[in-house]
């Protein structure tokens, strides 16, 4: 115990920040998927019927 | 009891979003762009097919005397009478005779007894040509091409034609997943199932695989709220847990179901939260944007939850009654 | 989340530390991993860091047929007896523990501490799988070929759930959670082949490798499958 509070003081290393390393929350997900390149696609438009949701734009007009 | 209310929400699901579905139904219409050649068939004939391929599932999963059922019949019936009766395929063809589109469009519709014969005789005429035959297709829409086909009666030339190998088929890596991937596998198992009617369409290795895989595709799809490949994977679910008698992922299924809107709809993805209240801030449903950033998760969520509910009630596999429409669901 | 500057400084010690396994472990240049202090403040903090790398501090001494360094054994061993879990500690805590008191008792014959008995493992009981592979991961030093204790039986019942746990975790690019669950999978039977470990092993270090701590994992995977050196 007082060893404890001497590393304490001299290294500022509390056992709160060792407890908190040892049992730590889990990271929020990162999400990215592959783009497409229209320019290696030879098909494109209607080949994706029924097969992704098209990309919602306002229609001209 | 956890499951019957878990059961109960998930059908309160496809209630809520067919019912945005039918009071969205302007959507849906084919209108001048159908047949324009600068018309895009992404906002046309695909919602239309949609529409008729969720509503044909939705009805062979539920009761005739099922609200549901009736609301599903009368969703055809439109969709049907949008193509005038099937005359709008045969003008398509005769525009574009070597489209797929129609046919697999046509090929949904067709499966629940709409037919219109001279679409079918000018489609087989093009389909024994090597030409048609050869169209170079991602494989996963070869495989909805030759379910169509066969849905409409064509006979290709034996041998048959292999199965294209596909994503799925080829038992990646589960963690190399991501949106296209998913897009892609769910509608291997939509095609190999007939739409998930039938289960045991699925070969034991691949549902093997989905059953260990789809827990973590699922909850990251929901993380990362891609709610219209979340639906998706949760009607691949139901499949998959059909034959073994597993228990729908109703935690999965209460996520889902926060992201759907007061009126029932799903947005394909978002990254804010859903608003808490009925008329909190939200884009005039009317809006031709907000329906097509909505209607395919919502036609998914129906799809998904209809056959997660029908589950439970299945008579177990290998009694043959499940097969209520005979054969892959090719109308003879 | 807010990070103290000791906290930071902490972390920082861990990952110097991890290096230094990774590079033994590789059979490098820096054989000696902990380093000797003797009560200075920079010598203090390394213990701290010894402490929270818990038991890989001296996986090189335990993986390869060389004996460790008593003084490095003496430095662990200070580590374990200046920090031990308080008894309201978080279970990862008090299993990090004990796992370094099990590799000392390996390395250090002399050291017989009084209470060997393990924590228990309640608050992984019935857990789902996602909670299950977090928490695994934490606990990556208990993943040591041969060594059994109640979390790896636990861990050996549900190889299914680890391995989506994995997929999880690469799917949400949390390479530390993914490598720590890598590692689990190399140990554990009836893992499904296609989750294909060894292409997600080198993918997880090809992405997350410029973090030591996700290395150490990867290695120790890589040691625990072929059992030698890597």
């Amino acid at each position: 115990m007082r060893s404890e509070q001497i590393t304490e003081e001299l290294t500022g290393v509390k056992s709160a920040d060792i407890e908190a390393a040892l049992d730590p929350v889990e990271a929020d997900g990162v999400y990215r998927d592959s783009r497409q390149c229209a320019a290696a696609a030879l098909l494109s438009g209607a080949a994706k019927l029924l097969l992704s949701p098209p990309t919602p734009r306002p229609k001209k007009g | 009891m956890t499951a019957p209310d878990g059961v109960t929400d998930v059908r309160r699901t496809a209630e809520t979003a067919l019912a945005w579905v039918d009071a969205h139904r302007a959507g849906f219409t084919l209108g001048e762009d159908a047949l324009a050649v600068d018309g895009e068939a992404d906002r046309s004939w695909k919602p239309l097919g949609e529409l008729a391929q969720v509503c044909v599932t939705v009805s062979r999963h539920t009761e005739r005397s099922d609200p549901l059922h009736a609301r599903a019949r009368a969703l055809l019936d439109f969709a049907w009478r949008e193509t005038e009766e099937g005359d709008l395929f045969l003008r398509l063809h005769r525009l574009e005779p070597f489209a797929t589109y129609p046919l697999e469009v046509y090929a949904t519709l067709a499966s629940a007894g709409y037919r219109h014969r001279a679409f079918e005789e000018a489609a087989a005429v093009v389909a024994r040509t090597r030409g048609w035959r050869l169209t170079e297709q991602d494989p996963t829409r070869r495989l909805g091409v030759l379910r169509a086909e066969e849905r409409c009666g064509i006979r290709r030339p034996s041998p048959a034609p292999e199965p294209p190998l596909t994503w799925l088929g080829g038992l990646p890596e589960p963690w190399t997943f991501e949106r296209d991937a998913g897009y892609a596998l769910t509608h291997v198992v939509f095609h190999l199932t007939d739409w998930g009617d039938d289960a045991a369409g699925l070969p034991p290795g691949l549902a093997a695989y989905l059953a260990d895989w789809l827990p973590p595709w699922i909850d990251t799809c929901l993380e990362a709220r891609k709610w219209d490949l979340s639906a998706e994977l949760l009607a691949v679910a139901a499949v998959v847990a059909r034959p073994a008698g597993d228990l729908p992922p109703f935690d999965a299924w209460q996520v889902l179901r926060a992201a759907q809107r007061p009126a029932g709809e799903l947005p394909l993805e978002d990254r804010d939260p859903p608003p808490e209240e009925p008329g909190a801030p939200a884009l005039p449903a009317d809006d031709e944007w907000y329906f097509l950033h909505h209607y395919h998760s919502t036609l998914m969520a129906a799809f998904a939850a209809v056959l997660t509910c029908e589950r439970p009630a299945a008579p177990p596999a290998g009694t043959g009654a499940r097969h209520r429409h005979g054969g892959r669901g090719a109308p003879r | 989340m807010e990070q103290s500057g000791t906290s930071t400084r902490l972390q920082a010690a861990v990952q110097g530390l991890a290096s230094g396994v990774v590079s033994a472990l590789r059979g490098g240049d820096h054989p000696h991993v902990v380093p000797a202090g003797d009560g200075a403040e920079a010598g203090d903090l390394a213990l701290a860091a010894v402490r929270v790398l818990g038991a890989d501090a001296l996986l090189p001494g335990l993986v390869r047929p060389t004996p460790p360094d008593p003084a490095e054994v003496a430095v662990f061993r200070k580590a374990v007896e200046a920090y031990p879990p308080r008894p309201d500690a978080a279970p990862t805590v008090r299993w990090s523990h004990w796992g370094m008191t099990r590799a000392l008792r390996r390395l250090d014959p002399s050291f017989l501490p009084g209470p060997s008995a393990e924590p228990d493992t309640g608050w992984l009981e019935g857990a789902g799988w996602q909670y299950l592979t977090h928490q695994l991961a934490v606990l990556a030093p208990l993943a040591v070929p041969g060594e059994e204790c109640a979390v790896s039986a636990l861990a050996a019942r549900r190889p299914v759930d680890v391995a989506r746990g994995f997929v999880r975790a690469v799917r949400r690019r949390d390479w530390r959670q993914a490598a720590g669950a890598g590692r689990w999978l190399t140990l554990l039977p009836g893992v499904p082949d296609t989750v294909g470990l060894e292409a997600g092993l080198d993918f997880v270090e090809l992405m997350g490798g410029q973090d030591p701590l996700v290395v150490l994992q990867v290695q120790a995977a890589r040691a625990a499958r072929t059992g030698a050196p890597v």
